[in-house]
This record gives C-alpha cells, structure tokens and sequence, in this order.
C-alpha cells in the first residue's frame, strides 16, 4: 500500500514530490524528503518530518542510493508503529521508481536494531517478532489508527465549513460535486446551487485524501461526511457524530503534545549527551503555541 | 490541607509510588530504559526549577516522600498503586511491600492497594488473598500489557482474570485500577487498547474500575466505553501536568472527560514520582478552561467540581470520612511534624 491513493500518504505542502531530481530520472536529497515528509507517525496523523522525527537524509552520488535515518520521542514507542514508519518511509523512497538501494535505519529505540534490520530485508513483523501475538497483526492495528485520523480529519473540515455558516442540517447533506476549487479556497454550494460559500480549501483536502483512500467517498454523489461506521449522517444524529470526532481529534493532539515534551525531554539540553546524538532534518516543526 | 482563594479543598492523591530504580535493583537493560523513561515524563512536563536529577528520582525513600506529599500541604490522603517489574528489578519496582514500609508508619494518611496477575492462577488468588488480609486493600492496581515468559499480557475480560474480579467482589477489594498508558513490552499488540474494560464493568457492577492515564492515548475509546458504564471512572495520573505546559491542551482533554464522563467520575492522581504534588495540586486548582471551551463543551471546571476530582471522588470510592479525617489531622503525627493543625482546624493558641 504505497503512493498517491496510500491512507498515511499527505498532500504536497512540502512542495513536489513524486517527480525526479535530475534530468536522468535520478533523484535529489529535496526530492527524498519530500517523498518521505508524506509518511505520518500513524497515531499522531502528522507528517515524521514535520515532527522532527527524521534525523538524516544521505542520497548517493548517482542518486541511487538513499539512506534515511529516524528517532522517536521514547525508546519505548510502540514497535508496531515504529514499524509502520520504518516501512512506511521504505515504501515511500521505493516508489520514485529510481533508487535501487534504500536503507532506512532506526535509532534510540528499544528494538532499534532489529526493526533496522527487519524493514531492510523486507521481512514481516511476525517474521522479525517471533513472539508478536499472531491474533492481531499490524496491519489491523495501522487500519484503526487510519480510521482515527480520517474521523479527526472530518471535525476540522466540518468546523471550517461550521465556521463560514454552513448549517448542520446542509453538512450532512454535501457531496463532492457541491465543492468547487477556488484556489487556496472551496466554494461550497448550498440548497441546490441557490446559495455559496468559501472555506480554506486545507482541511477539506486532507479529510478527503484518506475518505478517499479509504474508499468512503467514491462517487461525487457520495455523501460527504459519514459516521465512524461508514454511513450516512441522519440530520438529528450530526450533534452527536461531531463530538466524537472532536473527541478523535482532542486525542490525537493531546497525544501528539505529549510525545512533543517527551522528544524535548529527550533529546533538547541535556539531550545530546544521552544519545550522541543532534539536530534533525527537514521544515521547523509547528506547534501549537501555548 | 491546600487552601484556594479561602477555600480548603481536602486532596486525595489517588496515585503515588514509592519506587526503587537504583541501579542495584536493576537486573534488566528494560528496568533502566523504564526509569529513564519516566524521567523524560518528569522532565518534560516539570517547571524546570522543580526538576530532580536522575539520582534522586531513582532512588527517593519514605522520608522524602512523606515531605514531598505533605510538608506544604497539597496533599492529605494518598494512594499508594504497586507496580512490580519483577522481571527488571531484584527487589522489584514499587511493590505492596515497598509501599507498606510507609503506609504502615501513617496508616491514616495513606490507602494501600494491592495487585493481581491472573497468570499467577491459584497461588496469585492465595496471595490476592494474603494482600486483603495482611493489609485489609480496598483496591488493585492492574498491568494489563505486562509480558511475562510467553504470555504478551492478558485481558481485564478474560476468563482467568474474571476468576480474580470475582474474588475481589467476595474479598470486598472494591476498586480497580487498570493502567492503560505507557506498556512493559506492547509488540504488534495495541497495548493500550481499553475494549476490554466495558465487557469486565458490565459484568462486575459491584466493583469500580478506574483507568489510570484516561486511557492516553485511547482517550477516544476510553470517554466513549466510560460514557456508557456507570463503574468506569478515569484516574488522571498523567493528564493533570498537561496543565502546566500544555494548558490548552489540558482544558480540551478535562472538557471531553467533564462532557463524556461528568464531574463525579475524575480522579486527580500526581503519578508521585512522576510528578511531584507539591506543585501539580497547586497547577491543576489553578487551572481553567478558556470561554470558548467552556462555550464548546457545555461544562465547568469550577471549585465545586475541583473539589469533587482532587479529593471527594476518591473518597467515595473508598469510603473515606472527609470531616472525621480534618478532625484526626488537626493532631496525627504528620501535622505535629510539618505544623499543619491549624489547617484542619485545630487551636493557633499553642504558639
């Protein structure tokens, strides 16, 4: 499950990617991190670069050799999402089609040599945890995590629409052909066309990208926005459809504020002396401020 | 007793530790990256002149715990919760025995849990019944993510671990902690799931089961099992320092708590040594929701409801006599020690 229809898969913030650093279909460092900035820490639904995450980016001088290396905020991160990661950012490098050796290495954590290692030679995470319980595989556990992030995505873009007026009652009703691209904006037509409003265009495209991915929205008919089973919103269910996804997305962001001061703990001031270890690579990391 | 604004608010912190992570403890590479990791916990959300340094956090002892909960009084009642960790420490980490040490010098300022592993089968319902007998507990701390030989944790709704919640249910060990945060040794399994509390609180209405760390970073799952089971309350070891660096992230998390589970459900705990309540009561009574979350959850986290979360919550679970215990505190030997009698109201004549 990589490339543009992946659930973890971002959008282009981060400029282009995809596209080859040479002329020779050869790539460039940029082009590396842009590719590996769509890889998201699975439970914080937020892009590893951005996060600080990656520590270093090593192209080769043809461009066909690529090494990533990365750290988590504790040594005790979950293995199973330090190896959605790891793979992650292996797939990710492996589809620009033009690198023929990619290393993707994982440091300061628990089972560090052996995810390293495992990613690698392309082996299984049942293959490199013998004693992994064979009941609950990763991939069931990247599939709740992925639906959390989708149901987070979906209170941001309803509060956007809620934002500009949009009704409840005119939420639950909205398809994709409703929406029309309007630069960095959305116009959202309302009441068959009689009325239209504008929306940032921002957390409409990240909500659509995984309902998208996760086959929800299909047709441009579709209903927009759904519950966490999948389906429609009834107009007397919205209030309550909404504050679970708000709570989705209080979750994540309170998680993602606690691993934010454990990887200051760990790796700012004293930091360096404990794992050797400095800087990270790709944009400043933008939190929220307090 | 902590006094805000003029007002006493009687604390009981429903989740302290009395550890031991010296190195001559540890036996596992495991006990000391656990340390350090709850280390960078404390670092990371401690104001940084309240910081320890590495060797008194490993290693504190009773003298300076007791000072630590009591000596400004933040702190009138707590909860000792055990954590053994048999496998990383000789001694174990922070075990019912360790905790007695303690405990027993006041036993009026401290409630004592106990533990049970349901692996340990019929010698662990002996030793459950050891613990209720040696110590009269009233409540268990459960590790239900711990690793042990083959075995990758067990489930709360188990057959095997239903066999325990019933003798707890005969023994009268009414209250259940299940830790739901940071694991042991989580592998592919998600360790902090929390599903398998809503099947074991509907089975055991008699008993309360409280999830420690809200279920972070399953707050989504933990609000939306809680909401539905009038037994589950959540226990706030871990959420509460957010106050101090991440306020804003605090006032979202007590709004979704206030709104999905309501002011009697919340327990405050400081996690002590995570963090230490000499300031953390001090934070979390200072802390607010902003008006816009006040608007956007409907709730508020006023003094009643601050009162209800840092101390009478907990006392109703575990039957404690707020009024009878101001009345013993204006003279146990904590107050004597630490000049604190006329908080609870005793006579200023003395001196």
């Amino acid at each position: 499950m990589t490339g543009e229809d992946s659930p973890r898969a971002r959008g282009d913030e981060h400029g282009s990617a995809g596209g080859a650093g040479g002329t020779d279909g050869s790539v460039d460092r940029a082009t590396v991190l842009d590719r590996v900035a769509r890889v998201t820490d699975p439970e914080l639904d937020r892009s590893i670069v951005e996060l600080g995450y990656v520590t270093d980016v090593d192209v080769g001088v043809d461009g066909a050799a690529v090494r990533v290396e990365f750290r988590l905020p504790t040594a005790w991160c979950s293995p199973a999402f330090a190896w959605m990661m790891a793979t992650d950012v292996r797939d990710e490098v492996r589809a620009l089609g033009t690198v023929d050796a990619i290393e993707v290495v994982l440091t300061d954590h628990l089972f560090d040599t052996e995810i390293t290692r495992g990613v690698n030679a392309d082996r299984s995470f049942a293959a490199v945890f013998a004693d992994a319980s064979p009941d609950e595989d990763v991939d069931a556990v990247r599939e709740t995590l992925a639906n959390k992030a989708r149901f987070s995505r979906q209170y941001l873009a309803v509060e956007a629409l809620l934002d500009a007026g949009v009704r409840p009652r005119q939420v639950v009703e909205l398809s994709p052909a409703d929406l029309e691209p309007l630069g960095d904006d959305v116009a959202v037509s309302l009441e068959d066309g009689a009325v239209s409003v504008v929306v940032p265009a921002d957390p409409l495209d990240r909500y659509l990208e995984l309902a998208r991915a996760h086959g929800l929205v299909t047709g441009p008919d579709d209903p927009l926005f759904v519950r966490p089973d999948g389906e429609a919103i009834a107009p007397d269910e919205f209030g309550h459809v909404h504050r679970r996804a708000r709570l989705a997305h209080v979750n994540a962001s309170g998680q993602a504020s606690i691993c934010e001061a454990l990887q200051s703990a760990r790796y700012d001031d004293g930091a360096a002396e404990r794992s050797g270890d400095a800087g990270t690579v790709g944009p400043t990391s933008s939190q929220e401020s307090f | 007793m902590y006094r805000h604004e003029g007002e006493d608010v009687f604390v009981i912190d429903s989740h302290v530790h009395l550890w031991d992570a010296s190195t001559e403890n540890i036996t596992h590479e495991g006990g000391e990256q656990f340390i350090q990791c709850f280390y960078d916990y404390h670092t990371g959300f401690t104001p940084e002149e309240r910081q320890w340094d590495m060797e008194e956090y490993r290693n504190y002892g009773a003298e300076r715990m007791t000072r630590d909960l009591f000596a400004n009084g933040a702190v009138d009642v707590g909860i000792f919760q055990p954590t053994y960790l048999t496998e990383f420490y000789a001694e174990g980490f922070n075990t019912i025995e360790q905790n007695a040490e303690l405990a027993e010098e006041h036993p009026e300022r401290f409630v004592l849990n106990g533990r049970f592993d349901p692996r340990d089968g019929d010698a662990g319902i002996r030793e459950l019944e050891r613990q209720k007998e040696e110590y009269d507990i009233q409540g268990v701390k459960l590790y239900t993510a711990e690793w042990r030989g083959d075995s990758k944790g067990w489930r709360l709704d188990s057959e095997e671990s239903f066999r325990f919640l019933e003798k707890c249910a005969e023994l009268g060990i009414e209250n259940v902690h299940p830790h739901k945060g940071p694991t042991i040794r989580p592998l592919n399994r998600d360790a902090f799931d929390v599903a398998d509390v809503d099947d074991a609180a509907t089975s055991f209405p008699e008993l309360n089961f409280v999830v420690e760390h809200v279920g972070l970073p399953r707050l989504d799952d933990f609000c939306w099992i809680a909401a539905q089971e009038p037994n589950v309350y959540g226990g706030l070891a871990v959420a509460a320092p957010m106050a101090q660096n991440r306020p804003r992230k605090f006032g979202e998390i007590m709004g979704e708590l206030l709104y999905w589970l309501g002011e009697d459900k919340l327990l405050f705990g400081s996690d002590y040594a995570l963090w230490n309540p000499d300031w953390l009561v001090e934070t979390v009574m200072n802390a607010e929701l902003t008006p816009e979350q006040r608007d956007e959850y409907g709730v508020e986290f006023d003094l009643e409801t601050k009162r209800k979360v840092m101390g009478e919550n907990a006392a109703e679970l575990y039957d404690i006599d707020i009024e009878a215990k101001k009345r013993a505190f204006r003279s146990d030997e904590i107050s004597e020690e630490f000049g604190l009698g006329e908080q609870y109201g005793a006579d200023a004549a003395a001196d």
